[in-house]
């Protein structure tokens, strides 16, 4: 089928919007990222890669704050897949009061992340919050922590309430997947006579690959911009210890004033974000199967 | 093979675009606008734009404004305020084009340096209106000499007490070198009171510092630390993380207080669980309105003997009044600080608002305000020291060092790791 040039032209809005909201801020981005530009000031110098090399030879808390993030990262990608998809099998029948416990698992998904900070920083409380109280209720007074303000615990408190604001989108996407299975498979592994964990294994799982790659993805972009979170809760704290990329960025271009520095860490931010995700769908490409 | 590599280039590109859309920004942009006047409204009628972070000014201001409309009224004022966090953050974006905050409010510090530099603050020394201040406080306000910026509160930021509970420890003068203080936190912490309430989750380490090291350092500390002449590792500061972490081990702050944020260290204070909250005196109506029986007063702890003691306690002179050099509305605006300035305007903002204030002949009818005014004439009191670190990652970093030691950390090495992300920070 020959399709006229003219075709063409319906791309041009899209690409403007494109160059305007992505194109443009993002080489903006790396223009900025090779000079001293404070932010405010109509003057800047272009120092080369200086920013660059101070990031990963005169910068320990980047540093940190790449650790932390992989720490928030992982615990984030591993805990939400699992519970995803442990609700998605238990829930994946459309009967009435399956889709009642969907929307009820999808709900923290609608709220704001200020006011679901604002609530978890209150559930954390050590002195009048519902964790350590219901912890003491139940008879485990012993586990009772400061959560956000423990160095050791603040980033898993955090990544925990993390996986409970958006472990229901991945739900819906996880149950999508499993309606996507034909049932016939399932009939041919019961009559094989294969164990529920055979059939999950050999079946289920090499089919929700598609799903669980969008899951794992998004989980992850969504780990690397968990700033709103961060920021409300404990701003990196205490003492660094859920310092973040994108909380260390908005330190240093809006507190610090060092816009060609943040716009640097920026940058090398969007390679590493690129480079685990690259490596994800890889990984997970490998395992797909078709029956 | 080519169209396998064209689809990662193309994922790599949407990545690196989503990415640094939402992390960088451009650098045209940034901060969120508010919507300011025009020129004119209406006829012959100056419509000016202020901004600033007191939310819970916004009555007061309102009453204000209504009366400073009403006695000039060519003139009208839009206010606009924003959290104190964003506010810090994003003025200096939104003041660049000029069309928003022709009089706005800067913290002295950080903000008043970038400011400054950015040549966003109209020099205000010629004008009537500065003689209506105080003049000492206002020196925070001064660059070479000029006045870019003018000081309206003047707050003190350092423990306020519950006098009751003090009096009842056996105390009825406050001790005035730091066996005496540990003595006083002993006697409360006996009677099961906690001696100190500190929100160290949010400001409280930011506001304990400042009592902590006004008498553990020579004056110009901080700039010294900033100009590379003075380390975090020696005496001064190790002294103080040193002390902070005493009072932690003896048991004198409350539980947990890295996980405690300030609402819940006021609520302790509020119930008689806590004697003093390591905040300052602007938390002092807060507490009145949590728990009016409340008879509250403000101390520092003094960290050396008594013979040895410079200071009293901690004074900021803060919410500094600037007019922006970008504006076309110079004159409204300087007319909008000068009714501000009026001792009857400045007394209504400061009886409503429960500050103190840098104006001259202001009349305080507040109870708290008058039982605390003695800090305003009759004590020796430093200007913030934390104000005094002009690069915001040095201020975390000396910030960091105290949660250090309330993790758990010994004073040395807290000291040595935060030393390093300033040497970091200056090179």
């Amino acid at each position: 089928m020959k399709v006229s040039k003219s075709i063409y032209l319906f791309f041009i809005p899209g690409a403007i919007l494109y160059a305007i909201f992505f194109l443009y801020p993002a080489l903006s981005a790396f223009y900025y990222s090779v000079t001293n530009w404070d932010g405010i000031s109509p003057s800047y110098a272009f120092v080369g890669f200086e920013n660059y090399v101070r990031a990963f030879t005169g910068d320990s808390i980047f540093m940190k704050a790449i650790g932390n993030n992989l720490k928030f990262l992982l615990f984030v990608v591993v805990f939400q897949t699992i519970v995803a998809l442990v609700f998605a099998m238990i829930l994946r029948k459309n009967s009435k009061i399956n889709v009642f416990w969907r929307a009820l698992f999808f709900f923290p998904t609608i709220l704001s992340s200020v006011s679901v900070a604002f609530v978890w920083s209150f559930i954390y409380d050590p002195n009048l919050g519902l964790l350590n109280a219901g912890l003491e209720a139940v008879g485990l007074g012993q586990l009772q922590q400061g959560w956000l303000g423990d160095e050791s615990a603040a980033i898993f408190a955090l990544a925990f309430t993390q996986v409970w604001f958006h472990a229901g989108q991945m739900l819906i996407i996880f149950v999508a997947g499993l309606h996507a299975i034909p049932n016939d498979l399932y009939e041919v592994a019961n009559i094989e006579g294969a164990t529920r964990w055979q059939t999950f294994r050999k079946v289920t799982w090499p089919l929700l690959a598609p799903s669980a790659t969008i899951v794992i993805a998004y989980t992850t972009i969504q780990s690397f911009k968990a700033f709103d979170l961060v920021f409300a809760m404990t701003r990196g704290g205490p003492n660094y210890s859920t310092e973040i990329i994108a909380t260390y960025i908005y330190e240093v271009g809006f507190r610090s004033y060092s816009f060609g520095y943040a716009s640097a860490i920026s940058v090398i931010f969007m390679a590493i974000i690129a480079l685990i995700t690259f490596l994800q769908f890889k990984a997970l490409r490998s395992g797909r199967v078709n029956y | 093979m080519k169209s396998r590599l064209r689809k990662y280039i193309g994922s790599f590109g949407l990545i690196s675009m989503l990415t640094v859309a939402g992390c960088a920004g451009s650098g045209s942009s940034g901060g969120e606008t508010a919507s300011s006047g025009d020129t004119t409204t209406g006829e012959d009628v100056t419509q000016i734009s202020f901004i600033h972070w007191r939310g819970e000014d916004v009555d007061a201001f309102e009453k204000i404004i209504s009366d400073f409309e009403s006695a000039n009224q060519s003139v009208q004022v839009e206010m606009n305020t924003y959290p104190s966090e964003q506010y810090q953050s994003n003025a200096q974006q939104m003041l660049r084009s000029g069309s928003v905050g022709d009089v706005f409010a800067v913290f002295p510090g950080s903000q008043f340096e970038i400011m400054k530099k950015a040549g966003l603050m109209a020099d205000l020394t010629e004008e009537a209106f500065v003689s209506n201040f105080e003049e000492t406080p206002i020196e925070v306000g001064q660059v070479d000499g000029k006045q870019y910026a003018l000081p309206y509160q003047m707050v003190f930021n350092m423990p306020v007490y519950n006098k009751d509970l003090i009096e009842a420890a056996g105390f009825d003068e406050i001790p005035q070198s730091w066996e005496g203080f540990l003595a006083m936190a002993k006697a409360l912490d006996e009677k099961g009171i906690a001696p100190i309430a500190i929100p160290a989750a949010d400001i409280g380490v930011g506001q304990f510092m400042n009592s902590m090291v006004m008498n553990n350092s020579e004056d110009g500390i901080f700039e010294k630390l900033g100009a590379g002449e003075a380390s975090l590792t020696d005496e001064w500061w190790v002294k103080t993380l040193t002390q902070i972490k005493e009072l932690l081990d003896l048991g004198y702050f409350q539980d947990n207080p890295l996980g405690t944020q300030q609402d819940a260290a006021m609520a302790l204070v509020a119930r008689g669980e806590a004697a003093m909250l390591a905040t300052g005196s602007y938390h002092m109506s807060s507490l009145k309105e949590l728990n009016p029986e409340l008879s509250l007063d403000l101390l520092a702890p003094i960290t050396v003997s008594e013979d040895q003691k410079r200071y009293d306690g901690i004074h900021t002179a803060t919410f500094m009044l600037a007019v922006n050099e970008n504006s076309e509305k110079k004159e409204a605006a300087k007319a909008f600080i000068d009714y501000l300035s009026q001792p009857e305007v400045a007394s209504y903002y400061a009886n409503e608002t429960g500050q103190h204030l840098t104006v001259k002949d202001v009349t305080y009818e507040d109870e708290s305000l008058q039982n605390t005014a003695y800090w305003l004439s009759e004590k020796e009191t430093r200007f913030q020291p934390r104000y005094m670190i002009t690069n915001a990652q040095v201020e975390k970093a000396v910030l960091s060092s105290i949660e250090n030691v309330l993790g758990g950390a010994s004073p040395e090495e807290a000291a040595a790791e935060a030393q390093k992300i300033v040497e970091e920070n200056l090179q």
